[in-house]
């Protein structure tokens, strides 16, 4: 009798071992694989999905191809730059700076605390739950929401931008921090309850340390965000460079509004590129 | 603080108890669901001794372990530990039970990133003080963590990252953070499952020494025979949650002990 791989297949396997289906092992086995009917009935259905967002979205290639026209005329009023307003644009950036800064650390701080609340290796279910309910409301309302209810509370100016930089931190990043302290590994958790140590003492050395770098990281991005989040509140008057950068728009002064727009960018790309650089460090 | 206890400062009272055993354990039964992973099982561990547990996959050696310090829920029987019972635990006793068993794991289990150091000082967490609020450790500690570190020759290490040390040295740092809670039972679970046969030795070593000369009793689960036979002075032998062979090494051998890994269809392990 010849050996068939499968023969040679079970002998090796204990007797326990349920049989495989030899359809199976088969279909296992074939170098191509006819894919499972629930991929093939997958793609035109996403395609589908696909096609009724563009329809819906009012998406039109050619009406891009008009508008280029408009839009290149646009950019031709930009140059050349006006920097005679430097000395603002700068103290304008230095505040956005300021606020982003705050708004950060108060963020931060806030979310970290609200992370252990959070995280379902620290949190019991009944402080869990609520602690995702109001991190999924903060996040599903726009910061700029956030930014006209505190100039209506506090009144325009920056604080009331640092007030809506925090509280959307708190949404954003809650989460991400909590989800970092949940994906530690789950020895040095088990270490340190062995030693004895108290709830208080398994998160301060079990936990932390552990996801330490991915909370340094997200905090940078956060900034990197809030940097350029910080701009945009000064449309509704929550200080920072915003306020500038809507006026000159609405005053026709296209040769400011580009060097505030070159400024930005300047801010925006160092900013970056430092925060990239320390996180490429610490991970 | 009383760094270490040496043996010759007992009074003999002191002495009379430390040859009772430490660990006591009674018709033991350990059961997630109604699926029984172990089964009165009877295990008695004295000062100063080094007991080998073997058994296959699957046949308990972890689960009993884990239900010593309240890790596994134990559903009958008696399990005295280091002077608590380990059946009838309330919170602030379980971890008072666990502050004084020292445990070792197979994958090592020390903060990747912390120091050296500062890994063996967590073995102090349970009596750090108030100043481990803002993170601190007190001298005295931090020269008793240099102490153990010393003993198990990672000294030079010690401000190094945990993660930047080798296996069997990663393995060391845990054993002096063990050592670093005073403990008077040490449980180690496949210690030496990710190491290398050398580096195993070692570690074993370092474990019967700590038995013998300090007195502090370890139970040690393997799945090598022969390093069980050359480092232990005891071996319980488990099979499918049933304690099967309870003898001194000096008389048994592979011959005798390959009872516990007879192939009687597949076990499943349980890892829950």
């Amino acid at each position: 009798m010849t050996t068939t791989p499968e023969t040679t297949a079970s002998r090796g396997a204990s007797s326990a071992a349920p049989p495989l289906d030899p359809a199976e092992r088969l279909r296992l086995e074939r170098a191509f694989r006819v894919p499972r009917a629930r991929f093939l009935t997958g793609i035109p259905l996403a395609l589908i999905v696909l096609a009724w967002s563009f329809w819906g979205a009012e998406f039109n290639f050619a009406k891009l191809g008009e508008g280029t026209v408009n839009m290149g005329e646009f950019l031709s009023r930009l140059f050349p730059p006006d920097f005679s307003k430097f000395g603002t644009i700068v103290a304008l950036l230095v505040e956005t700076l300021q606020m982003a800064i705050v708004g950060t650390v108060l963020g931060a701080v806030l979310s970290l605390l609200v992370a252990f609340t959070a995280a379902s290796n620290i949190a019991p279910p009944w402080l869990y739950y609520p602690a995702r309910w109001v991190m999924n409301i903060i996040r599903s309302v726009p910061d700029l929401v956030f930014a006209l209810l505190f100039v209506s509370a506090v009144g325009l100016g920056p604080f009331a931008g640092i007030l809506a930089m925090t509280l959307g931190s708190l949404g954003s990043i809650g989460k991400i921090f909590a989800e970092a302290m949940e994906s530690v590994d789950r020895g040095p958790v088990t270490a340190m309850e062995a030693v004895g140590a108290s709830k208080r003492q398994v998160i301060h050395y079990g936990i932390v340390p552990q996801a330490a770098p991915l909370l340094v990281s997200y905090t940078l991005l956060l900034f990197e965000g809030n940097v350029r989040g910080a701009t945009i509140l000064g449309l509704v008057g929550a200080g920072g460079i915003g306020l500038e950068l809507t006026t000159a728009m609405r005053m026709y002064d296209y040769g400011h509004l580009s060097a505030i727009i070159i400024c930005i960018i300047a801010l925006v790309t160092v900013i970056d590129q430092g925060s990239a650089l320390i996180r490429r460090r610490i991970t | 603080m009383n760094a270490t206890i040496s043996a010759a400062a007992l009074t003999p009272e002191a002495r009379l108890l430390q040859a009772l055993p430490l660990i006591s354990v009674r018709n033991l039964t350990v059961a997630y669901g109604d699926q029984p992973v172990l089964d009165g099982v009877d295990l008695d561990v004295r000062p100063g001794e080094m007991v080998a547990l073997l058994g296959a996959s699957g046949s308990g050696k972890s689960t009993l372990m884990k239900s010593l310090t309240g890790f596994a829920p134990i559903t009958a029987g008696t399990a005295r530990v280091a002077g608590y019972d380990a059946t009838n635990l309330r919170r602030g006793d379980l971890r008072k039970l666990r502050s004084d068993v020292g445990q070792v794991f197979q994958q090592f289990n020390l903060i990747p990133r912390l120091s050296v150091l500062t890994n063996v000082l967590t073995g102090a967490l349970h009596n750090a003080g108030p100043g481990n609020l803002v993170g601190g450790f007190s001298s005295a500690h931090r020269r008793l963590a240099m102490h153990y570190l010393d003993r198990v020759g990672i000294a030079h290490k010690a401000k190094e990252p945990a993660r930047s040390l080798s296996g069997g040295q990663q393995q060391r740092v845990a054993i002096a953070r063990a050592l670093m809670q005073q403990p008077r039972v040490i449980l180690a679970d496949e210690p030496v499952a990710s190491l290398d046969p050398k580096l195993a030795g070692s570690v074993l070593g370092l474990l019967r020494e700590i038995a013998t000369e300090d007195g502090i009793p370890v139970l040690v689960s393997l799945h090598v025979l022969p390093l069980a036979l050359d480092y232990s002075d005891r071996i319980l032998g488990l099979r499918q949650g049933r304690m099967l062979i309870s003898a001194p090494t000096h008389g048994l051998d592979a011959q005798k002990l390959s009872s516990l890994y007879d192939d009687e269809g597949e076990h499943v392990d349980h890892h829950p």
